[in-house]
């Protein structure tokens, strides 16, 4: 074999071990809040927000706080370190990026899945009250 | 009615596309038949117009609010003017997609008039499977029991037929839509699609040529006529990328221009692959080389379109992505797009690999076509990157079940290397690319000016920016270095033709882009003093929650009261000075006015941030606010600046409380009686941090500072005790008095109080009571008991950010348009006149049977070096 392709090979595989390596550190696994309790790790949490559980901004730590329900039917306080984000409340559903310590999901970020795509009934199911 | 035409409309388009198809293969196989791709042609043209008179009609039922079809209804309301209405068009899937077959259809329509005889039919049919495929994706029939494509002509009450208003009358038809999202009721979406579209229609051009060159076995001539399309393509990806990116910044509030987000990489990989392209096909035109790497980098640019696609339009990354797209039911189309296209390239190829031109002896190490291949190859690896990040949820699953997207850092660190790399291979390329260097001593001796004043250019700005980052340091200064060796080029290259200059043009904006980039690295939040102090306690673990926990979370938002200026990251004194409701875009629209001072010039600025309610997704209850930053541009660094929540919208949220209405009467309300909300609340109470002061009228009050309180100062059985110094003074007469307010716990027969004695001011007419204190601000509460003075409690919730070089960022990517812009001038220039000659040759009727493609180029590779 010619040194040209030894040597092309050897950085190929080299390359694309670590890539991978550092592919597989770089993300993490979407899970329920009882799995995130248990790991303490950094961690992505789906869920949906429980409108009827108290919700809010507080101005002393300047924290939003509110509960989520995962996919499993956990419910959970989340506490977010920014204000409530644009479109929330039509989120079809939240992802929040954080630690859980002692029952409450800590996040500094979230993602709130975009509104504009989604079947919107809403108007319909209230006309159709009147 | 309407609907069902336009249903038809597109039925008739998909057959016509089908039959297109088939002729168009027909004509390929017989060596161009050209009766028979006449047929094609016009089968082309229907199906066309037929989408083009579908797109109309859809058009119209938005303009005309017909809410009985699912699409009007579910992107769109009464209130939207025309021009959202027009952007509703393609604001949902269906619509975009009809968008993209317009552009591809129009795309197509100029390859027919321009494309040389021997090309047309084989890549007229690869330009018709791509709108076969995208006009499956709007026929929405059902066939054999499979539903194919959703049509945008679909009935609001086949939608919705679950719901009792719609079973128990079908023919309702909705009074009022619901609504085109907020935050794309902005100018850019006029724009920002189309030009995308565009890009993706016209990056279908290379990826015919190629494959029909792979078909046609004519494997030279066709990066003729692709090299302008894709520079064209490349350029509509550039703009739509700077676009997004800069609507992202503006007004999403998305926190930055870029977020390595699905979407947004959607775009940029097949950009990159289309430049990497580029270069092959340079390398291919001047020294008959690269054929291979040529056909590859021309589908691979089209394939990842696609399989972006797929992967932002079928659901897959679901929650990966801010902005991707609910799943249609088109998954399995989709997928089979992809896969269609895939493999028209591989099973092409493999075909035709073994006969594919080979360059005999492996290029030299030292030579521009080594150089401008590894850049390609290098542009391959960082596309590669890209892809395996963004498609994290199917290839994660290798790590961890359900795996999230990967974390910036990962894209950062991996594409860092290569921008180096690059950034350092375009000036060697550059200059062995006009100039002629005998050995690699008189190269490096060539290189050493431009070496030398990067080095020195990139040492002054380590100092001056204050870099500690190794790995910045030597991206810095590969970035200057692509710069200063560029711009030398260029500036030789003026002189003798200007037309030439495209490629350095584009290099130097590259350059600049990299250098603009290394600013996001420094964005940090403005904080106020005692923000900062919190901070710094939080994480000492000195701060504790009411549950007992210590508090992990930092503040990266601080509270600004009216006419209270503090001082933030030691350089700029805010001031907010108006909350204001105006109804110009969108009804109940708030804007502020936050005025900055610059410690250091003196230089003063204000912004205007605005907040508005997001109407189509409110109720009476809730009302879903959204805020739009404001950014005070500067050449070395941006004033990042939003509001994200204050008294004035908490006054119009308690207003509107409780009205259970739909979302036009929200809107009414809004517009109606806001007046009251104004007013800010009248109270007899102020909230003072440690050494400030507010003036209520005639009276400036300070709290100076906490003093500590000596025992027998103390009721019996206080447990604690803290006394404020306050001065009063009054404005009119100058007369100040100063006071200590005491504060204590007390704990008597069990139960513990608030002892905090009412100090009676005489001079001034009202008594103090030292009320609470925050703990976590140290701010402290006094009620000001009689005074005659409105106390207005009007505060905003801020958050402002230094992001440095944003505007470098801009100006990086107005350089490569420029350059890309001229590219596109002088190789469509070179193609007009080749085809000139081309056509005059073939009056003459000098043209021969060509039998061997090879035989012909070599003396228009003679041509093209003389251009050169």
């Amino acid at each position: 074999m010619k040194p040209r392709v030894i040597v092309g090979t050897v950085a190929i595989v080299a390359f694309t071990s670590l890539l991978m390596w550092n592919f597989g550190n770089s993300i993490g696994s979407f899970v329920g809040f009882e799995e995130a309790e248990q790991s303490g790790a950094r961690v992505h949490v789906v869920g949906t927000w429980v409108e009827t559980m108290p919700h809010g901004f507080d101005r002393e730590r300047m924290v939003f706080t509110f509960h989520m329900k995962d996919e499993a039917g956990e419910v959970r306080r989340v506490s977010f370190n920014r204000p409530k984000p644009n479109n929330f409340e039509d989120a079809e559903s939240l992802v929040v990026i954080g630690t859980m310590r002692n029952g409450v999901m800590y996040s500094d970020d979230m993602l709130v899945k975009c509104p504009s795509k989604y079947n919107d009934a809403s108007n319909l199911e209230l006309s159709s009250n009147m | 009615m309407i609907g069902s035409i336009g249903t038809i409309a597109v039925l008739v388009s998909f057959l016509a596309s089908l039959g297109a198809l088939v002729l168009y293969f027909t004509s390929t196989v017989r060596d161009n038949d050209p009766s028979i791709e006449k047929i094609a042609n016009f089968l082309f043209g229907i199906q066309g117009a037929m989408m083009f008179l579908a797109s109309g009609l859809l058009v119209y039922l938005l303009l005309t609010n017909q809410f009985q079809y699912f699409y009007v209804y579910n992107y769109t309301s009464s209130d939207l003017s025309n021009v959202y209405l027009w952007a509703a068009f393609y604001s949902g899937q269906e619509g975009s997609f009809m968008l993209w077959i317009l552009c591809g259809f129009m795309v197509g329509f100029s390859l027919l008039k321009w494309t040389s005889d021997e090309y047309r039919a084989p890549v007229m049919f690869f330009m018709t499977l791509t709108q076969v495929f995208l006009i499956s994706m709007v026929i929405g029939v059902t066939v054999f029991g499979i539903h194919i494509g959703a049509s945008p002509f679909r009935l609001t009450a086949q939608e919705f037929a679950h719901l009792p208003v719609f079973m128990n009358n079908p023919g309702y038809i909705p009074p009022e839509g619901s609504g085109l999202n907020d935050l794309l009721r902005s100018p850019w979406i006029i724009i920002h699609p189309p030009v995308i579209f565009i890009g993706f229609a016209m990056m279908a051009v290379p990826f015919a040529f190629a494959l029909a060159s792979l078909w046609k076995r004519k494997y030279h001539e066709w990066i003729h006529p692709a090299l302008p399309w894709t520079l064209g393509a490349n350029l509509c990806l550039l703009v739509a990328i700077f676009l997004g990116g800069y609507w992202a910044y503006e007004t999403l509030s998305f926190g930055g221009y870029w977020a390595w987000d699905p979407v947004e990489n959607a775009s940029l990989v097949p950009w990159i692959l289309g430049t990497a392209g580029i270069h092959t096909m340079l390398i291919q035109k001047r020294s008959q080389i690269a054929h291979k790497a040529s056909i590859i980098f021309a589908i691979l640019a089209y394939v990842t379109i696609v399989y972006q696609t797929f992967l932002t339009r079928s659901g897959i990354l679901g929650d990966a992505s801010v902005h991707s797209f609910v799943d249609l039911g088109l998954y399995n189309q989709l997928l089979l797009f992809i896969i269609a296209v895939a493999l028209c390239g591989i099973i092409l190829y493999a075909v035709r690999m073994k006969e594919l031109p080979t360059p005999k002896d492996p290029s030299p190490l030292f030579s521009r076509e080594f150089f401008m291949f590894s850049g390609a190859m290098t542009l391959l690896i960082v596309s590669l990157v890209i892809i395996l990040g963004t498609s994290a949820p199917i290839i994660g699953r290798l790590f961890v079940p359900n795996p999230t997207p990967p974390l910036p850092e990962f894209y950062n660190m991996w594409t860092l290397p290569f921008g180096i790399a690059i950034a350092i291979l375009t000036v060697a390329t550059q200059y062995m690319w006009w100039n002629k260097y005998r050995d690699t001593e008189t190269f490096a001796g060539a290189l050493l000016t431009p070496t030398v004043s990067a080095s020195v250019i990139s040492v002054a700005a380590i100092f001056v920016a204050n870099i500690s980052n190794f790995v910045y340091m030597i991206y810095l200064f590969a970035a200057i270095f692509s710069i200063v060796g560029n711009g030398t080029v260029m500036l030789r290259l003026v002189k003798k033709s200007p037309k030439l200059i495209g490629g350095t043009v584009t290099h130097l904006g590259f350059a600049v882009l990299l250098i603009g980039f290394l600013g996001a690295a420094y964005d940090k939040p403005l904080l106020d003093r005692s923000t900062i102090s919190y901070n710094a306690a939080v994480e000492r673990g000195e701060i504790i929650d009411d549950d007992g926990f210590p508090v992990i979370q930092k503040m990266d938002v601080m509270l600004l009261n009216m006419h209270q200026p503090k001082r933030v990251g030691d350089k700029y004194e805010v001031l907010f000075t108006e909350a204001s409701i105006s109804h110009d875009n969108r009804p109940g629209e708030q804007q502020y006015r936050i005025e900055f001072t610059n410690l250091r010039n003196g230089r003063t600025f204000a912004v205007h941030p605005i907040v508005y309610p997001m109407i189509a997704n409110s109720t009476g209850e809730n009302i879903s606010w959204t805020v739009d930053p404001e950014v005070n541009m500067g050449w070395l660094r941006d004033v990042y600046v939003y509001v994200s929540g204050s008294s004035l919208v908490e006054r119009e949220s308690n207003r509107i409380r409780d009205t259970h209405t739909t979302f036009q009467a929200v809107a009414d309300m809004l517009t109606n009686g806001y007046e009251e909300s104004l007013n800010p609340s009248i109270n007899d109470r102020v909230r003072l941090a440690p050494g400030n002061s507010r003036q209520i009228g005639q009276f400036n009050i300070s709290f100076e500072r906490f003093v500590n309180v000596t025992e027998d100062e103390l009721p019996e059985n206080a447990i604690v005790g803290v006394k404020a110094r306050i001065a009063v003074e009054n404005l009119q007469n100058q007369h100040t008095e100063t006071h200590d307010v005491l504060y204590a716990m007390v704990f008597d027969e069990g139960q513990s109080y608030v002892y905090n004695p009412v100090l009676e001011l005489d001079a001034f007419g009202f008594d103090v009571r030292f009320e609470t204190i925050n703990t976590t601000t140290d701010e402290v509460h006094l009620q000001l008991i009689g005074i005659q003075e409105n106390i207005e409690d009007e505060w905003i919730i801020i958050a402002i950010e230094e992001k440095p070089l944003v505007s470098v960022v801009w100006l990086g990517t107005f350089i490569l348009m420029i350059g890309f812009s001229i590219s596109i001038y002088r190789r469509w220039d070179d193609q007009r006149s080749r085809d000139r000659k081309y056509s005059a040759k073939n009056n003459n009727g000098k043209m021969k049977k060509e039998t061997d493609g090879n035989k012909e180029e070599k003396p228009k590779f003679e041509v093209e070096t003389t251009t050169i």
